[in-house]
């Protein structure tokens, strides 16, 4: 039977066949592309059949068909792929479960092979097979003596390496096969790094063929790749399921071609969904997102792969809403087939929110007082009014401090002292955001009055502050493109020293100790480093700026950085407080923009970014938003269905209380205050302007370094010193023995041992002592001394997880 | 996984990539590590065999041309005023300033061709301490300023675990000593006490003084008790097992009298305790022994003020060397004595070492042309001398060894494949040695 259906070849048998074991039953089977034109540039197509289920589900079966080409003196099957052979017409018969199709095969002008281009056709091969990666030719010293620019990025240097290097014995038109080249990538002459294709493949042929056409570089006014196109880009499959990829290529004439085999594939996710071969994907047994990245010639594409839970609920229960944000996040759980924890119990909220609102843990008096609200809505004015209190812009200066790099040993005590205190004056104000980072990017003055030009002392070059600014400011991370494309992004060098070119002029004039006067003196064109070539001044991905006149450069960066329609600035912060919150940001690392690193709930994503700019950059309206939902709010004791699930917020995320946030707690529950060298008593590890204040338990909690522009600077990581600081170490005993501590002034008021347990319970924990703490009390009061056994009962709060982590 | 992008090829048959893919955050198991270290050693064609690794660094730079590599026929100012002395070994020399050290000669590798370009001190630590250059940047302020992973850390990522902490720093925290991406959790326990000081105790080891053993015995129960049920109701996330992993841990070092008694100095006699000498170096030398003895697989020791731009032969004669010189030869025979020595890679490095010409004010700067290092244990074979310095030990005369070629070598001696991938937190691959090669001569 011939099919000659001009888009799709889809067809119906009717005779039902009973499946065998592994053939799952099929209504129909289609075959893409169909037809299957080869021929020119376009010397083999990847096939991909889809079978479509009675239920109307549809599912990947290209390696499960049986794929014949009837007549093969035309074309040919390798695996799953078909390439051309001589000119002509023939079919491709394809079944599966009973079903089957045919799809013409078209082959025309395949003797004429088209003259190779270097950029289009060798340069991808060179990717692909790894030649210019890190570990082999793209390092800098190369591999024995054959080196290649780093993924590519400087296709010249590779052509002039290739042809005119090693005295042409790389490539040696007169006999292709005996080129290094050819030889070498095939293991034929001995490779170190192994047979990277085989004999008679794709590959071998188009580097042949270049060789055997003289290595022409090719014309420059060829048609180039506008873009890249993956087919399915989004597709849900089942637990041990496959499903090839097609990629499509598309010229800058309209052209397109078959790039499936050429392309280069990752998963950000192997658990969920893993490679082998080229595109084609199988996931595991795990349900989750995968995020699964093709690239060529520095084209990028994601296709999306999500598997749900295998014994998903049939009905989704109908869940309580505080707001839109849990409507996201009940979409997605109900997509997964997750059922969320329950809420959170008050206390657990409310302890909840004062750590990771205010850095502090909340006193007893403000737990009694929330459990005695009888209001509905007491959570909600919990909500308000810890967002006014002042603790809240001390704890958000210190991780705003981190992010832009508040370092006393790069801006010394004068230059960090003034941009920290700034810092916190726009929390206070609670200054809209987009105005307060404006007024950053372009300070201008002198470094001991006026905070924020210290930015610009702490990333001094055009360099360090297009990599700072990027990534605080826009999350994402040009570093890669400094030196080379980035390997899983647009980014090249062009965007680098484009943004760069924004700071070239920036001057520094030094006016005392530590004092600077930090000026732009006008604008400079700035080249690439070893080429020298122009790098048009332009934002990244933005247009190109020619004319600045009179003004500071910075001027104009600053107004596209902040500007409402700008894709990234408002997205990031509204992660970062995503991520603050929940433990998790919804992109992760939560200053890592990429197509290629998606996020886990793009709608919810977009929404608070549109909150943000909707509410004209009032953080705290969106912190407001958060903190209402009752995802923020749920509990963190998992459910059946939950258990391995940390990418959808389905229970809340435990997380170790951050150093200085815990070095306070600890102050506060033995009421013990910690002093610090020169600041004034009574001063808390959550206010400290001086990140390199002497302190040993900060530094073994992991307070930041503020050497690069995030938060990862900082750490929660435990360690075995951690452990045993908080186990053994005489400065904490000392508070928890101090005279006129917790301890000590209970027991001077003759507090009866269950008011001491129950005094202490709320302090550490936020609530009373649960059955276990009063066994665990009993144990230890027992027989001894009331001083004594209170200490033992504290020193085990103080090492306890539930003190440790925020619930 | 990823596939295409950035292959590897695995000559010895381990896929390589297979086993670490996610970078430090994944963590590795010990089942892992154990299978990886014997599929690298069948690779290899040798047993399992865990070895330590005391790595013991002169911090400023070792004036290579008045202690290791003498020349004698080279003109004064060159030639310095220490002279040759025969060794242990025959045919070996080295200077009258390391009498000591000239009686462990045959257990000794020393290495008189290492070379690298940076004379900077910083740079010098990181590319020495990490086996990489470093990249742009300052590396004299920030100790940890690591922009890839120490050796001591590389084997607390990949090492098996024992009792002790794996990497532990005396009595510092050494420049460049830190874990780079692998996380906080593999950076080193740091001792920041002398042990040469009389009331030396390593810190948060042992109990306030206020606190009894009963009394802690009775408070980790009862803090076991609770922290057991909060684990089983919510310890889903990873700081939490982790933070569980430690306190086990913990809990272990503070019940295990061998290991506790590790960081213990004052149980060695005094007779031991002035055979390494009363000196810094020599009780961070013995405290070493200590440690490794109780199953710590690194341990890094800061020896410093070997930057004698000035008075160098002074420096050397009454300063230095003479607390060096005894040290290190009473740790190496005390390993060799207890039978520890096969098992226990010691190794003598330094940043860089110091110019030919001796300059005005007496001293010599820095030259990391070529610099000398020494070796001894952990299978490397003593009694010889590789690689040589020209006549004015100015530049490497024959088979020069880059600080990639020790940090391969070291690891390979420790049972960790050098070529290893892992991956950084962004997802870029970084091998452990990018480019080195074992010292084969070695071993």
């Amino acid at each position: 039977m011939r099919l000659t259906l001009p888009t799709l070849s889809v067809l119906m048998l009717l005779t039902p066949v009973v499946a065998e074991d592994a053939i799952r039953p099929a209504e129909s089977i289609q075959v893409t592309p169909s037809p299957l034109r080869l021929g020119g540039a376009n010397r083999q197509r990847q096939v991909q059949v889809t079978a479509r289920a009675a239920d109307g589900t549809v599912f990947d079966v290209t390696h499960q068909a049986t794929l014949t080409v009837v007549d093969r003196s035309h074309a040919v099957l390798d695996g799953t792929t078909v390439r051309g052979v001589a000119d002509g017409q023939t079919r491709l018969q394809v079944q599966y479960a009973g079903r089957s199709v045919e799809v013409p095969i078209q082959v025309r002008n395949f003797n004429r092979f088209p003259p190779v281009h270097f950029l289009n056709d060798i340069m991808p091969i060179l990717s692909k097979l790894g030649c210019n990666s890190g570990g082999c030719h793209g390092k800098q010293s190369g591999q024995n003596g054959f080196r290649l620019s780093i993924f590519g990025f400087d296709p010249r240097a590779d052509y002039d390496a290739l042809v005119k290097e090693a005295r042409g014995r790389r490539v040696f038109q007169a006999s292709p096969t005996g080129s290094l080249l050819v030889a070498k990538s095939t293991n034929r002459l001995a490779h170190g790094g192994g047979a990277r294709t085989r004999v008679g493949s794709i590959d071998h042929e188009l580097l042949s063929q270049w060789v055997s056409q003289g290595a022409p570089w090719g014309n420059d006014n060829s048609p180039q790749i506008a873009s890249i196109q993956i087919e399915p880009a989004r597709r849900q499959l089942g637990a041990r399921a496959e499903q090839q990829l097609l990629v499509t290529a598309t010229f800058s004439n309209g052209s397109t071609r078959d790039i499936t085999s050429a392309a280069a594939y990752a998963s950000n996710a192997t658990l969920i969904a893993d490679l082998e071969g080229a595109g084609r994907i199988h996931t595991g047994s795990v349900p989750g997102e995968a995020a699964i990245m093709v690239s060529y010639m520095g084209h990028v594409a994601t296709a999306r792969i999500t598997v749900p839970r295998e014994d998903r609920p049939k009905t989704f229960p109908l869940l309580p809403v505080h707001n839109r944000i849990d409507e996201f996040v009940w979409a997605k759980l109900k997509r997964m087939g997750i059922l969320p924890s329950p809420i959170a119990s008050d206390t657990v909220f409310l302890r909840r929110l004062h750590l990771d609102s205010l850095g502090t843990l909340p006193s007893p008096q403000a737990v009694r007082s929330f459990l005695a609200d009888k209001r509905p809505d007491r959570r909600q004015h919990a909500i308000d009014a810890v967002l006014t209190r002042p603790e809240f812009s001390d704890y958000w200066a210190q991780k705003w401090a981190d992010v832009l790099l508040v370092d006393r040993d790069d801006l010394g005590e004068r230059g960090a002292f003034e941009f920290h205190r700034w810092l916190r004056q726009q929390l206070l104000t609670n200054r809209p955001y987009d105005e307060w980072a404006r007024e950053l990017l372009t300070a201008t003055g002198n470094s001991g009055r006026y905070g924020p030009v210290n930015f610009f002392r702490a990333a001094r070059t055009p360099v360090e502050l297009t990599r700072s600014i990027s990534q605080a400011f826009l999350g994402i991370r040009l570093d890669c493109a400094q030196c080379h494309h980035h390997p899983f992004e647009k980014w090249g060098q062009d965007d680098f020293y484009g943004m760069a070119g924004f700071f070239k002029g920036l001057q520094h004039k030094t006016l005392g100790p530590g004092r600077e006067l930090v000026f732009h003196s006008g604008y400079q064109p700035t080249r690439i480093p070893l080429s020298e070539r122009l790098a048009p001044t332009r934002p990244p991905g933005g247009q190109v700026i020619t004319d600045f006149g009179e003004t500071d450069p910075r001027v104009r960066l600053a107004r596209w950085v902040t500007g409402p329609k700008n894709p990234y600035f408002a997205r990031l912060v509204a992660n970062r407080i995503w991520k603050h919150f929940l433990g998790r940001g919804l992109v992760e690392p939560e200053d890592d923009f990429r197509s290629t690193n998606p996020a886990t709930n793009p709608a919810l994503l977009d929404y608070l970014a549109d909150q943000v700019v909707a509410g004209g950059f009032d953080l705290r309206a969106v912190m407001k938003q958060v903190l209402a939902s009752r995802v923020y709010q749920l509990s963190s004791v998992p459910n059946e269905t939950n258990q391995g699930d940390e990418q959808n917020y389905s229970h809340f995320l435990v997380k170790r209380l951050p150093a200085a946030v815990l070095m306070d707690a600890i102050s506060e529950v033995t009421g013990s205050p910690e002093p610090f060298e020169g600041m004034p008593r009574g001063t808390r590890a959550i206010q400290l302007w001086d990140n390199r204040l002497p302190s040993y338990f900060l530094d073994t909690f992991g307070r930041s370094e503020r050497r690069s522009p995030c938060e990862c600077g900082s750490s929660t990581e435990p360690t075995m010193a951690q452990t045993l600081h908080l186990m053994n170490a005489p400065e904490i005993d000392a508070k928890i023995v101090a005279p006129g501590g917790r301890i000590d002034r209970l027991i001077i008021a003759g507090a009866p041992s269950r008011r001491i347990v129950e005094q202490l319970c709320f302090s550490a924990l936020g609530r009373g002592p649960n059955p276990r703490e009063l066994q665990a009390a009993e144990r230890l009061f027992a027989g001894r001394t009331p001083r004594r056994a209170a200490e033992d009962f504290l020193w085990v709060l103080l090492n306890s997880y539930d003190f440790l982590f925020v619930h | 996984m990823m596939t295409s992008l950035t292959p590897s090829h695995s000559p010895d048959g381990i896929n390589r990539r297979a086993m670490l893919t996610t970078g430090s955050l994944a963590g590795l198991g010990l089942a892992e590590v154990l299978w990886m270290q014997e599929a690298f050693a069948r690779a290899k064609g040798k047993p399992v065999k865990d070895i330590n690794c005391i790595f013991l660094f002169a911090l400023g730079g070792m004036p290579h041309q008045d202690m290791w590599d003498l020349k004698p026929g080279a003109p004064s100012e060159v030639r310095g005023d220490f002279t040759p002395i025969a060794t242990r070994t025959p045919g070996v020399q080295i200077s009258d300033v390391l009498p000591g050290v000239a009686t462990v000669t045959d257990k000794l590798s020393i290495l008189r061709s290492m070379t690298h370009v940076d004379s900077d001190h910083g740079r010098g630590y990181h590319v020495m301490m990490t086996g990489k250059k470093p990249g742009a940047g300052d590396f004299n302020g920030n100790q940890n300023n690591n922009h890839h992973p120490c050796l001591g850390s590389m084997i607390s990522h990949l090492g098996t675990p024992g009792e002790l902490p794996p990497y532990v720093s005396v009595p510092n925290f050494l420049n460049s000593g830190g874990p780079s991406f692998l996380g906080a959790s593999h950076g080193p326990f740091v001792i920041e006490t002398d042990p040469a000081a009389p009331d030396f105790a390593v810190r948060d080891i042992s109990l306030p003084t206020s606190v009894s053993t009963d009394r802690s015995a009775r408070r980790q129960s009862v803090l076991r008790e609770l922290n057991r049920f909060e684990r089983q109701s919510e310890a889903v996330g990873r700081q939490v097992r982790s933070l569980d992993t430690f306190y086990k841990k913990a809990a272990g070092l503070m019940t295990s009298r061998k290991a506790k008694e590790a960081f213990d100095i004052h149980r060695e006699s005094d007779k031991t305790r002035a055979e390494y000498g009363m000196t810094s170096v020599g009780q961070c030398c013995l405290l070493a022994r200590r440690l490794v003895e109780a199953g710590c697989r690194f341990v890094a020791i800061e020896n410093g003020h070997w930057d004698t731009h000035r008075k160098n032969t002074y420096s050397l004669r009454d300063l230095l060397c003479p607390s060096f010189d005894r040290a290190v030869p009473a740790m190496i025979n005390d390993l060799d004595q207890r039978g520890l020595l096969d098992d226990t890679l010691v190794i003598i490095s330094t940043e860089f070492g110091r110019t030919p010409k001796i300059n005005q004010l007496a001293g010599r700067d820095h030259w990391p042309n070529v610099f000398s290092i020494a070796m001894a244990g952990g299978g490397v074979k003593g009694g010889q001398v590789i690689g040589a310095s020209d006549k004015q030990a100015g530049t490497v005369a024959d088979r020069p060894i880059t600080p990639g070629d020790m940090a391969a070598t070291v690891l390979n001696l420790m049972g960790i494949d050098h070529e290893l991938i892992l991956y950084t937190p962004l997802g870029r691959p970084v091998r452990l040695v990018e480019n080195g090669r074992p010292i084969n001569e070695l071993t």
